[in-house]
């Protein structure tokens, strides 16, 4: 697409070709900032690239700033946990706030999150930080006392999260000491956080000039598994409460331009409580859904929100109105393989004839014995559906972990 | 006037849902930039797959074909050519496991139907080439038209596999089935003029055409007159036999026969062969029963010239007994082979006669039974079947294919063999049926097909004639031994492994024209100028070859892309009947009609071409040969070719596999014609 010069110029850090090509079709120059194995691609297909690892920190990490500058890049977007404080970092440089770097160690760093989300006023279930598995024993125990439990009676669960891993990666239920033994020693440090009984939801906003500008209410099926937008009716009559909890997380965090992605529980009293937040698209494509469900690109609606040159106008009119404006709900069902072995993909024919089916992501197997999943593990691939009815499509999300899609 | 019919049931028309699903996913593809669209090609496809599965799906897509296609769903692929699409590659496509390749070649089919109709007006494709390819996509495919899946296909395919019969359907039902069957007919025409060992293919198209002609819902119009020989050939070839009355019925008519009626028979029988290179098991019926009544009555039913005559008449006892083992309703080949192996006079070498004595005695390893029953199941006995490929192969020589497999250089060995050292074939396999195991030389070392680990060919073939199917798997291990043997001599291992793996006519000297280091063409013009002088008549002194000789061949597509090496025989070059030079050889490749571009068109017919042989103006030959033997004695001078004909040879060679071989420096010394 034809670049506007006077519009913003942005570095997408961190690879992901859903992201470029929202940029490359979008009027605002970019740079693709990603590791050198991307270069042969960028090179053949013209795309604008700067190779940097984001693996190894060193004395030359300033150099990828004043690169940036001298081009005259105006903003970096992260797209990974993984690059978010380096766009925290890049951002402080570009844009002479030093700040930016502090709120996006914040966002990072999950306990440091969640006691400044505290300080805030902000509620949060019970969480510590572990170093060790001594550690989640003690808490583990500590948390059953609390409820009250005597020896012998099951646990109430406790999460287990990896400091620096995104979304589901990292994240474990805790039960017995067991599962303890389980966690392998590259986890720690981690956050440990009390089981809440609660509805458990994402939500995706974007922000300008401290301001939301869209908010999506992502309604997890089955953590893990599924997820659809908008949000069936229920879980969008808290639409009011949970705009004001991000509110209050924008005021909290100092944030002024960007996008945040943060879990909350809503308990059976109204009761909100805060999970975490992250700094980057979420990991589920959501922003495909919503594409899917709004007909605009998520992506480029990051590239406005945190281009510094967006003007008011455009950024009224790009947005549709929430909920409203949705032409169906769209969700997706991350599929697990289901058997020990597998030796091929079949889609069930009662979800391909389906008419809420709509594709999928899935590729055949590559070997046939399927690893044990731990934590809770990364799916083979998406299957996307999309209909009417927020209710049938939930439960047909629901259905889908009976079948196999591999056998 | 209210002509709209009433809307089908919503929850059985998923269609316009489905197509709505389609549009989007078409419409993202063409959004998105190049880079991306690899990404949204598997909703599009896979979308595309369940509208065609939707009654009217297909018709849907066809009215969508153009708008598909600028989306740029054929985009870096084959597809996107269609000018020089291969319609016999369609049977694999259609009935691959894979969902994508069967989906993208039913658009693409699905595609030309529109450039067909008149609907889509093509850059590359004319609306005449459309429909041509289309009759030949429909005549290749026929089965699937008008058969269920089979066993294999729903084990592989699933699903998938309703999706190219609908796809077929719905372009039979567009183009006309008339076109298809006339289509048909040229095509196994053409094959059969070939004279193929292996007929069953042929067989089973022939039989599709039967099946139409009877079925009262097929209107066929004027067409499929063309197949009544076909047809006749095998269920019906003469009088006595004309309604197809079965085999026992006809024995029972035979016996009621006199001389004379079975004189009309017998000479009945040998034309449909001669005619159409198939047998009828009636014919075989027929054989069988002349065995108690006379010479004559046999030669007659073989059709034998004065030559095959003779040959039947020295060697009756061994003739009889051939066909005693051989020849039976179910083994029906076995007549034509016979007889082609009569007329070839070869039963006159001392060693060929005693060696069919050993074959009709040869007790075969159990391996080789469980071999041969694999590959054609228990309808005949393992040794007549064996005898049926042994007869086919002496009379035949030129008919041997190599299947879909790997193992052109052990099909032309054996293809050599037959054609010139007969006995040495026989004893070949003797050791392979008996004794499970074959033992060559090369340069006076052993090499043992049992030591050897692996051959060329990753997996045994099995679609292969009796004596390939035996014989092959021991070849193809011992042909990539010595390949391995070779590996750290520097060039061209088929310098060495030729001569010693063929015979000792193979000629020692050996040019090549690829560097085997770098891929570049090297000595490109002393290598032309080398050949005329070893193999054209009028630059070696008028010397028609003596023996055949093995050559390799870089193979191009129809667009003259380069595509892989491949093993040949030259067999003879002459004159034409138009007084044109031409290279006649044999290509193990099963069909050798084949177009590698460039105006490079292999003919199999018309040109003087004997039965299996392809032919090439010699010019166009050597504008594909990279290898050839020589006799290094007989090397005389370079032939002077005249600059004019090198330089058409050189610019087909530069036009197509060469494009990209060409050394740099040559580039710059030659500019060529760069402009106009």
């Amino acid at each position: 697409m034809e670049k506007n010069p006077s519009k913003g110029y942005v570095a997408l850090l961190g690879w992901s070709l859903n992201a470029i090509e929202a940029a490359e079709t979008f009027d605002r120059r970019y740079v693709v900032v990603a590791p050198d194995w991307a270069e042969d691609y960028c090179k053949k297909y013209d795309i604008p690239y700067i190779p940097w690892d984001y693996e190894r920190l060193n004395d030359r990490s300033m150099e990828i700033a004043q690169t940036l500058q001298e081009m005259g890049v105006d903003v970096a977007i992260p797209l990974f946990e993984e690059t978010v404080e380096w766009a925290g970092a890049i951002n402080s440089v570009l844009m002479d706030n030093p700040r930016l770097l502090g709120q996006s160690m914040l966002m990072r760093d999950k306990s440091l999150m969640k006691r400044r989300a505290q300080l805030g006023g902000i509620r949060v279930g019970i969480f510590e930080e572990a170093h060790d598995r001594e550690d989640v024993i003690r808490f583990l125990k500590r948390v059953n006392q609390t409820l009250l439990k005597l020896d012998g009676d099951p646990n109430d669960p406790i999460h287990f999260k990896a400091f620096d891993k995104a979304g589901c990666l990292g994240h474990r239920v805790i039960r017995t000491p067991d599962d303890v033994d389980a966690i392998p020693d590259d986890e720690f440090p981690a956050l440990m956080e009390s089981h809440l009984d609660g509805w458990e939801f994402a939500v995706e906003a974007w922000i300008h000039n401290g301001k939301i500008r869209f908010l999506n209410i992502s309604e997890y099926v089955t953590l893990g598994y599924s997820v659809f937008v908008p949000a069936s009716p229920e879980l969008e009559r808290y639409r009011d409460l949970i705009a004001k909890q991000i509110e209050k997380l924008i005021r909290t965090f100092d944030i002024e331009f960007g996008f945040v992605h943060p879990e909350y529980f809503v308990t059976s009293d109204d009761e909100m409580y805060f999970g975490e937040v992250a700094f980057r698209p979420p990991g589920f494509k959501v922003f495909e859904l919503l594409e899917r469900v709004y007909g605009f690109n998520a992506y480029q609606a990051m590239i406005l929100v945190f281009d510094p040159k967006s003007t008011e106008e455009e950024i009224t009119s790009f947005f549709p109105k929430e909920v409203v404006d949705a032409k169906r709900h769209a969700g997706c069902f991350g599929v697990y393989p289901r058997r020990r072995v597998v030796s091929k993909l079949e889609i069930p024919e009662e979800t391909e004839d389906h008419p809420y089916f709509e594709s999928h992501e899935l590729t055949p197997p590559l070997e046939e014995t399927v690893t044990k999943r731990t934590a809770f593990g990364t799916h083979w691939g998406l299957v996307y559906f999309a209909g009417e009815d927020p209710h049938q499509l939930r439960d047909l999300l629901k259905r889908q972990e009976e079948l196999d899609f591999y056998i | 006037m209210d002509n709209e019919t009433p809307a089908p049931d919503p929850a059985d028309n998923r269609l316009p849902g489905l197509l709505q699903k389609f549009d989007e996913a078409t419409r993202t593809l063409a959004q998105a930039p190049g880079f991306a669209k690899p990404a949204k090609l598997a909703r599009v496809l896979d979308t595309a797959r369940r509208v065609m599965l939707q009654p009217g799906g297909c018709a849907a897509i066809e009215e969508r074909s153009q708008a598909l296609e600028e989306a740029g769903l054929y985009h870096g692929s084959d597809w996107a050519t269609p000018q020089i699409l291969v319609p016999s590659l369609t049977t694999h496509s259609l009935k691959s496991p894979d969902m994508t390749t069967v989906v993208i070649e039913s658009l693409s089919e699905l595609r030309l139907l529109a450039v067909a109709r008149g609907d889509y007006l093509h850059p590359l494709i004319s609306q005449e080439q459309a429909h041509h390819y289309l009759s030949q996509v429909l005549a290749m495919n026929l089965a699937l038209l008008f058969t269920g899946p089979s066993e294999a296909e729903r084990e592989t395919q699933g699903r998938l596999a309703k999706v190219p019969r609908l796809l077929l359907q719905h372009l039979a039902s567009r183009i006309g089935y008339e076109h298809v069957i006339d289509r048909l007919i040229e095509e196994i025409w053409r094959i059969l003029h070939q004279r193929p060992i292996q007929v069953d293919s042929v067989k089973q198209m022939i039989t599709q055409i039967a099946i139409c002609q009877v079925d009262p819902d097929i209107d066929l119009g004027t067409s499929g007159q063309g197949a009544d020989r076909l047809v006749s050939s095998l269920y019906g070839p003469t009088q006595s036999c004309r309604e197809d009355p079965g085999v026992a019925v006809f024995a029972d008519r035979l016996r009621a026969m006199d001389s004379q009626a079975l004189q009309l028979e017998a000479t009945g029988f040998a034309r449909a062969m001669h005619d159409t290179g198939l047998v009828s098991p009636y014919h075989a019926v027929l054989l069988r029963h002349l065995m108690g009544q006379g010479d004559h009555l046999i030669g007659e039913a073989l059709g034998l010239s004065s030559t095959g005559r003779d040959c039947l008449l020295c060697y009756r006892e061994l003739v009889k007994d051939l066909i005693r083992e051989a020849v039976h309703p179910t083994t029906p080949q076995s007549v034509y082979g016979l007889a082609l192996m009569l007329e070839r006079g070869i039963l006159y070498q001392p060693a060929v006669a005693p060696s069919l004595w050993r074959q009709l005695a040869l007790p075969l390893s159990p391996c080789s039974r469980d071999r041969l029953f694999m590959a054609y199941g228990d309808l005949a006995s393992p040794r007549a079947l064996l005898l049926e490929g042994v007869l086919c192969m002496l009379g035949q020589p030129l008919g041997v294919g190599q299947g879909n497999n790997p193992t052109c250089q052990s099909a032309r060995a054996l293809s050599m063999w037959a054609f010139n050292d007969p006995d040495y074939l026989l004893q070949m396999v003797a050791w392979a049926a008996r004794d499970d195991e074959i033992i060559m030389h090369f340069e006076g070392q052993p090499i043992s097909s049992r030591e050897s680990l692996s051959g060329v060919a990753g997996e045994l073939p099995m679609d292969l004639d009796a004596v390939s199917l035996l014989v092959v798997p021991h070849l193809d291990r011992i042909y990539a031994e010595m390949g391995r043997r070779c590996v750290d001599r520097g060039g061209d291992p088929h310098r060495w492994v030729n001569p010693e793996f063929h015979g000792w006519w193979s000629g020692r000297g050996f040019r090549i024209n690829v560097d085997v280091g770098t891929g570049l063409l090297v000595d490109l013009e002393d290598f032309l100028r080398h050949f005329y002088a070893s193999y054209h008549p009028y630059y070696n002194g008028n010397q028609p070859l003596i023996h055949p000789q093995p050559a390799g061949i870089a193979v191009t597509d129809s667009a003259g892309r380069f595509i892989g090496w491949h093993a040949i025989t030259i067999l003879r070059v002459a004159l034409d009947p138009e007084d044109c030079m031409r290279v006649y050889f044999f290509n193990p490749n099963n069909d050798s009609g084949q177009d590698w571009g460039d105006g490079v068109t292999v003919s199999t017919a018309g040109n003087g071409e004997r039965f299996g042989e392809g032919s090439l103006p010699f010019e166009q030959f050597a504008s594909r040969l990279y290898i050839f033997h020589h006799d290094p004695l007989e090397r005389g001078e370079l032939a002077d070719v005249s600059a004019e004909e090198l330089d058409r040879v050189i610019d087909h060679i530069r036009r197509s596999w060469g494009a990209e071989r060409l050394p740099e420096n040559q580039l710059q010394a030659d500019p060529g014609p760069q402009r106009g």
